[in-house]
């Protein structure tokens, strides 16, 4: 008998691709051989996988033929037909594709041909068998049969001449209810709890089990065994093939046309409360909880806002966070806010923005049907939650629109019905049903579905989701393009009436939807948009920047016969002429007086310029220094100002005074002296690490700087900078000695830094100490060698003249590159003296 | 079809497109189950409510030619979610019946077992119904039958009711077409509504709801009691009933505050029906008084509610309602469904304006900037005196007086809330005034001489919002309302819609005072009447005076 590792070899290129696409997780990582391909494919764990992704017609054929390979009559095709039940050509056709799936999968094999009659199709009639470890992954009660290991009582194998004729013989001497205790157990489970003592059940368990038509099991248990089973079931291993459940009717009315327009009319919603959501965040970013959610009351705010339930809501902010659209800003207070990709988001036109939308759709591991229910701790779940997640909500989306684009166009198919589909597809992975209904809510809110149905652009968003060729880099989005074909073309007419309301008569143009937007409130959507001018509305608008002719304008460009009703005309004039007629702005003074040619002398004054004088009114000036300060500089500039209360009353007061709010006296504790004894013992430190330096820098100066070094010569220009670098480490040295006034008043920090620094070669690698030296060399104008951390971690070295050090950047000329540079101080990894020119 | 005039938006809103080639088709074919809410110059809009769709069941519509109706018309595909909705609302009317049982008398009778099941479990129906006779009938207490009623369509299952009425005293009356006839529509309004048994017409302001009134009384031949708003109205429907039909002057009663007549014919007040002394109602042994036949229902939009406690206990007479719009302001439409009836006839006032039956009108809304001193005092003012200082702003007067000048000889009403105001105007015209304080008998007088013309301008106050017939009144100058109703305006302008004799159109004028309160409820009035599909203008006061706009208006 070929091993499976046999199999393996006999199979063509094509067919061990086939396996590996179909198992993928036996090509990651890469099989060396053959052979351990063979011990992966064959293990628990892989064949559990595939058994996962198996459809129910597909696990009937593989427990059919473990069942009756396990009995040692491994069936041809014919005989699986049998066993199933496939008794019309429908379910025939449907084992036959199952055998194909699990020969493609290699979880069954074929053996050698019987005898090859040589005139059917290729391999009906080579016998199955199951390849090894199957039977292990398929549980102990196949096709609800007893395990192998329960004995059958003799004649009644499957092998044998005539077992349900054996069967039969045995039963007839079985007393009477035996029969129906063994229907009973018949179609599985096949284990049964033995009735009570001295009942008549019990005497027929008794007999039955003498006769072996039961067998015992554990405790009180009995076994019907697979052999007296499939006697009683007249051969078959299953009752009936699982056959996909039917599609449903068309739904009366609804057509494809019907569909696509509901979809898009979804599609466009889902997309303007989406743009809602962010110009909402936009103006009140809601707050960031702890555990990294959004809190239910700015859930619930936001809901209102938008006007859909919160259910939706959650839908729309876990999609939005999804496509990158909101994001919790990071701040210390954080707060979720519009991003910066939203803007190139909110700039696509409408099919862009649904595709990217549905895209992070159908691809986000997010599980908004969690929002709101309580997690383990009893406490409930936030949208935008780090753990409001499912790792398989990517392949469920998928599987339910998979299953929803296998129905005919226009069927609307009920979540029980998906849940069908579903469970058909993948009986050992089905999914929850609320997960099920919930990625029904999404998909039709997000316009996914139209009506109920999938529609085009659902479709082409399938068909990317499951495509997997490369992505190819074509110009046309596919999922846009079937949004943008389903979309009814744009009206560009505007139908104003007396009563203040204006009708789009279909889906209205970009300008002119922008435009309602601004001027108008919109009344009803569907296949027409209605919306009504009002006072606020118009104002609104005027706020944006817009004037009334301009807006009279705009709307009479889209009125057929381009007049703009009365009553409409009258509103926005009216509200054009008490708009703008209360100004407010920002003044922390103010002065006034009766005489208007004092205020404008101040005004005029440039010595009161700090004061931000600025006219008012003639008797008014606005100011944008206080009062007090407004008093204190107008009577040094010798005029005689007086303050005023709010009521206007003059208020006598003397110069503001300002005071500290105190908190009463407090024991002033000096620090305590340092122990004497501990100087000492620094300082000794210092003076030996600093002999140590001097001594290193010694070697070097000899070494290198030859015997003028240090001895200063004419101003010290850049010819020279030997002497500048031998200066530094001077004044450094000096500075830990305290020899300097300077240094020893600033103390600290050039202790440290001269102290634990090795300014070794007239160079330095300590920060504290190459600070030093830059800013030493900036002051002599002399340059230096800077050793620089480079963008990849690596040191580079340039020649550099500093010209300032602050704020923790170098500012510095590269001589031979003639060009200004600043350098990040802490990107310095040490500073060197520029080498001596060659000795003359 | 694609290019339908029909527009059906996702809130159940219709919006039909008038200057469309089929506007007038599918203005007839959604008429039966669609309320107009609005009708301004290009579209009109529609809503689908369950009571509109109830009303066209009872009707005789059912889901499926609603939804070909939708279909057939609508420019676009139909939201699919509506039509389930349709089909879905529809279908639940009539799947309760009230029948008279031959033994048990009136009793529910359930089409579907499950529906009456949900219904006897509902509480509200407790201690209405009786004895569960079998799984699709339960007994009615009969004096329970409009409760019930209103608890059904509460719950959403509408009974259809088919228990019929009692015949009541018979009466002979007969119309009196003495060179007169009656219109098509109202024909056909008196035969809609006999043969739904009881119901509300709808008609507008001055397309003769009195004379449907008269012609349901002449084709029952009862008894009959009718429930008016005011004693002025009462005396109104006299005169008519005396003029148009066989009645004498002997057979029609009043029962009023004034008089107690009990007559064949009666007609009653609400105010007398609803008048409570020591928590109880001495006047509704009227109600029993004697054997009607039937009870018609003026102005059914403002039946007051304790009328339709009454009314439930009236379930077994013929009741028919008239009324110029269903609209009601505390939102009881249900309860006009549940205990008069269902709509039985509506023609839109465009349509009965069209045959020429009303006068067609024009709106104007006349701005008033109020000097400075004025605009301070009213700044300053305490918010609840607001309304009453833009109101009566002094300014007023002149509009007045050059709107009365420009349509000299013109019958005009005009027509304010505040009595100082109105003496002054009146002063001021030199005209004569209408108070509440005036009596009956000079109120009739002055009406008289308005209506042959003796005196051209009248100033009213608001006992001229209802019921008051003034034939010939061209121009209604509005100069202060109560705060912006929509009944008190189309009351208002139902005063100037009759039609003229030489075809002229009517105008309305609003003066409001700019930037003031008052604005703003003539927001409220705009919007109704630019609904209602009026020629609206809005000038400024001083154009006015100058005459600049005056071709125009």
């Amino acid at each position: 008998m070929a091993t499976f590792l046999d199999d393996l070899r006999a199979r063509d290129d094509d067919a061990l691709a086939a396996l590996l696409r179909a198992r993928p997780d036996l090509a990651s990582p890469s099989p060396v051989t053959l052979a351990s391909l063979a011990v992966r494919a064959t293990g628990r764990t892989s064949t559990d996988r595939a058994l996962a992704e198996l459809d129910a017609t597909t696990l009937q054929v593989l427990e059919a033929v473990v069942v009756l390979d396990g009995a040692g009559t491994p069936p041809i095709r014919a005989r699986l037909h049998d066993a199933l039940g496939a008794d019309d050509d429908v379910a025939r056709a449907a084992v036959d594709a199952a055998v194909g799936a699990a020969l493609e999968r290699a979880l069954v094999l074929e053996g050698p041909g019987g005898e090859d009659a040589g005139g059917g199709a290729p391999g009906v009639d080579r016998v199955l068998r199951a390849a090894p470890g199957l039977a292990d992954a398929l549980g102990p009660y196949p096709a609800g049969l007893a395990p192998a290991t329960v004995p059958d009582p003799p004649g009644t194998a499957p092998g044998d001449d005539d077992p349900a004729g054996a069967v039969a013989a045995l039963l007839g001497q079985a007393p009477t209810g035996a029969a129906a205790l063994l229907d009973a157990l018949v179609w599985g489970p096949p284990v049964g709890v033995a009735p009570a003592p001295r009942t008549p059940a019990a005497a027929a368990v008794a007999a039955l089990l003498r006769a072996g038509l039961l067998a015992p099991g554990t405790g009180s248990h009995v076994v019907l065994p697979r052999g007296v089973a499939l006697a009683l079931r007249g051969g078959r291993t299953h009752a009936a093939p699982a056959l996909p459940p039917a599609p449903g009717a068309p739904a009366p009315g609804l057509t494809d046309a019907g569909v696509a327009t509901e979809s898009a009319a979804g599609a466009e919603r889902a997309v303007r409360l989406v743009e809602a959501l962010l110009r909402l965040w936009e103006r009140t970013p809601p707050r960031v909880l702890r555990g990294g959610g959004l809190g239910v009351r700015d859930l619930r705010r936001t809901a209102a806002a938008l006007d859909v339930a919160e259910d939706e809501v959650a839908v729309l902010v876990e999609v939005a966070g999804a496509a990158g659209l909101v994001a919790d800003d990071g701040e210390e207070l954080p707060a979720f806010l519009p991003t910066a990709s939203s803007d190139t988001w909110a700039a696509g036109d409408l099919p862009q923005r649904w595709s990217a939308l549905v895209r992070a759709w159908v691809g986000t591991v997010r599980a908004p049907w969690l929002v709101g229910t309580r997690d383990e701790h009893g406490s409930p779940r936030a949208a935008l939650d780090p753990t409001v997640q499912r790792t398989w909500a990517p392949r469920l989306r998928r599987e339910v629109l998979v299953a929803l684009a296998a129905l005919p166009p226009a069927v609307v198919a009920p979540p029980e019905g998906v849940l069908a589909a579903l469970r058909h597809r993948a009986p050992r992975s089905v999914p929850p049903e609320p997960a099920v209904r919930a990625v029904l809510a999404e998909a039709a809110l997000l316009g996914v579905l139209g009506a109920g149905a999938l529609g085009a652009p659902g479709r082409a968003l399938l068909a990317e989701v499951v495509r997997t060729g490369p992505v190819t880099s074509g110009d046309e989005d596919p999922v846009a393009a079937a949004l943008a074909a389903a979309l009814p073309e744009p009206v560009d007419v505007l139908l104003l009436q007396a009563d203040l309301t204006g009708v789009v008569p279909g889906r209205p143009a970009d300008e002119l939807a922008d435009l309602l937007e601004a001027v108008s409130v919109v009344e009803s959507r569907g296949g027409a948009l209605t919306v009504r001018f009002t006072a606020g509305s118009v104002r609104e608008g005027l706020d944006a920047g817009r004037t009334a002719d301009d807006v009279l304008a705009a709307l009479a460009r889209h009125v057929p016969g381009g007049r703009v009703p009365q009553p409409l005309e009258y509103l926005v004039r009216d509200v054009a002429r008490q708009h703008g007629r209360l100004r407010a702005g920002t003044a922390d003074g103010y002065l006034r007086s009766d005489d208007p040619a004092v205020l404008a002398g101040l005004v005029e004054d440039p010595r009161l310029a700090s004061l931000g004088l600025f006219r008012l009114a003639p008797t008014v000036l606005g100011a944008r220094a206080t009062a007090g300060e407004l008093l204190a500089a107008l009577r040094a500039a010798g005029r005689a100002p007086v303050a005023e209360g709010p009521d206007g009353q003059v208020v006598h007061a003397g110069p503001a005074t300002r005071r500290a709010r105190g908190r009463g006296p407090r024991a002033s504790v000096p620090p305590p002296p340092a122990p004497p004894a501990r100087v000492e013992a620094l300082v000794a430190r210092l003076r030996a690490a600093d002999e140590h330096e001097r001594a290193l820098e010694a070697a070097g100066a000899t070494a290198g700087t030859g015997p003028q070094a240090g001895v200063p010569t004419g101003d010290g220009g850049p010819d020279r900078p030997g002497d500048a670098v031998a200066r530094v480490v001077e004044r450094a040295a000096g500075a830990v000695r305290g020899t300097s006034p300077r240094a020893g008043r600033d103390g600290k920090g050039d202790v440290s830094g001269g102290a634990s620094g090795a300014a070794g070669a007239g160079g330095t690698a300590d920060p504290a100490s190459a600070l030093l030296v830059l800013r030493q060399a900036a002051a002599d104008r002399t340059a230096v060698r800077v050793e620089l951390v480079g963008p990849d971690g690596r040191l580079q070295e340039r020649v550099l003249r500093p010209l300032r050090v602050d704020a923790g950047r170098l500012r510095a000329v590269d001589p031979a590159r003639a060009a200004e540079l600043t350098i990040a101080v802490h990107r310095i990894a040490g500073v060197r003296p520029v080498d001596p020119p060659d000795a003359p | 079809m694609p290019d339908g005039p029909l527009i059906v938006q996702s809130d159940k809103t219709l919006l039909l497109e008038v200057d469309h080639e089929q506007a007038a088709a599918c203005r007839r074919a959604i008429a039966p189950f669609a309320e107009l809410e609005r009708a301004p110059e290009h579209v009109h809009t529609y809503r689908l409510t369950p009571l509109g769709l109830w009303n066209a069941r009872a009707a005789g519509h059912d889901a499926e030619q609603v939804v070909d109706t939708l279909l057939e018309y609508s420019r676009y595909p139909v939201p699919h979610a509506l039509l389930v909705d349709v089909a879905e609302t529809m279908s639940r009317y009539g799947r309760l019946q009230l029948v008279a049982h031959p033994v048990h008398g009136l009793v529910l009778h359930a089409l579907d077992p499950a529906v009456l099941a949900e219904v006897l479990r509902s509480k509200r129906t407790s201690g209405l119904l009786g004895e569960r006779i079998d799984a699709t009938d339960v007994v009615v207490h009969p004096s329970q039958r409009g409760h019930l009623k209103q608890v059904l369509v509460k719950l959403g299952w509408p009974a259809e009711d088919l228990a019929g009425y009692v015949d009541g005293e018979a009466h002979a009356i007969s119309l009196a077409q003495d060179g007169w006839t009656m219109r098509p529509y109202q024909e056909q309004a008196v035969d809609s509504f006999f043969h739904g048994g009881s119901g509300v017409v709808v008609l507008p302001c001055g397309a003769g709801k009195t004379i449907v009134g008269a012609g349901a009384m002449a084709r029952s031949s009862t008894t009959t009691l009718i429930l008016v708003t005011n004693t002025v109205s009462a005396r109104q429907w006299r005169d008519e009933l005396i003029r148009r039909t066989s009645l004498t002057e002997d057979e029609i009663g009043e029962y009023s505050g004034a008089r107690k007549e009990i007559r064949p014919v009666t007609i009653a007040t609400y105010q007398v029906l609803t008048l409570k002394r020591k928590g109880m109602y001495p006047h509704l042994e009227l109600l029993d008084a004697r054997d009607w036949g039937l009870v018609v229902y003026d102005e059914v939009h403002l039946l007051p509610a304790p009328v339709f406690r009454m009314t439930a206990d009236l379930q077994a007479r013929r009741r028919l309602g008239l009324t110029a719009t269903l609209v009601r302001e505390d939102g009881r439409e249900d309860e006009v469904f549940s205990l008069i009836g269902p709509k039985r006839f509506d023609a839109p006032w465009k349509d009965i304006e069209a045959q020429g039956y009303v006068a067609p009108a024009e709106c104007v809304e006349v701005r008033l900037t109020l000097p400075d001193t004025a605009r301070m005092t009213y700044a300053t003012a305490e918010p609840e005196e607001r309304y009453r200082l833009a109101a009566t702003a002094p300014g007023k007067n002149r509009v007045v007086e050059s709107l009365v000048a420009r349509h000299r000889g013109e019958p005009t009403l005009v027509i304010g809330q505040y009595l100082d105001q109105l003496h002054e105007l009146a002063e001021h015209l030199g005209a004569d005034l209408i108070t509440g304080e005036t009596p009956v008998r000079e109120r009739q007088r002055l009406f008289d001489a308005f209506r042959t013309g003796e005196i051209s301008t009248l100033v009213v106050s608001k006992v001229a919002n209802f019921s008051i017939d003034l034939p010939e009144a061209a121009v209604a100058i509005q100069v202060s309302g109560s705060f912006g109703s929509r009944q008190e305006e189309a009351q208002r302008l139902g005063r100037i819609m009759r039609p003229k004799a030489d075809g002229r159109t009517a105008h309305f004028y609003t003066v409001v005072a700019r930037d003031t309160v008052d604005q703003d409820f003539a927001a409220h009035r705009q919007r109704f009447l630019a609904e209602q599909g009026y020629a609206y203008t809005i000038v400024d006061a001083e154009d006015l005076e100058q005459g600049s706009t005056g071709q125009r208006v």
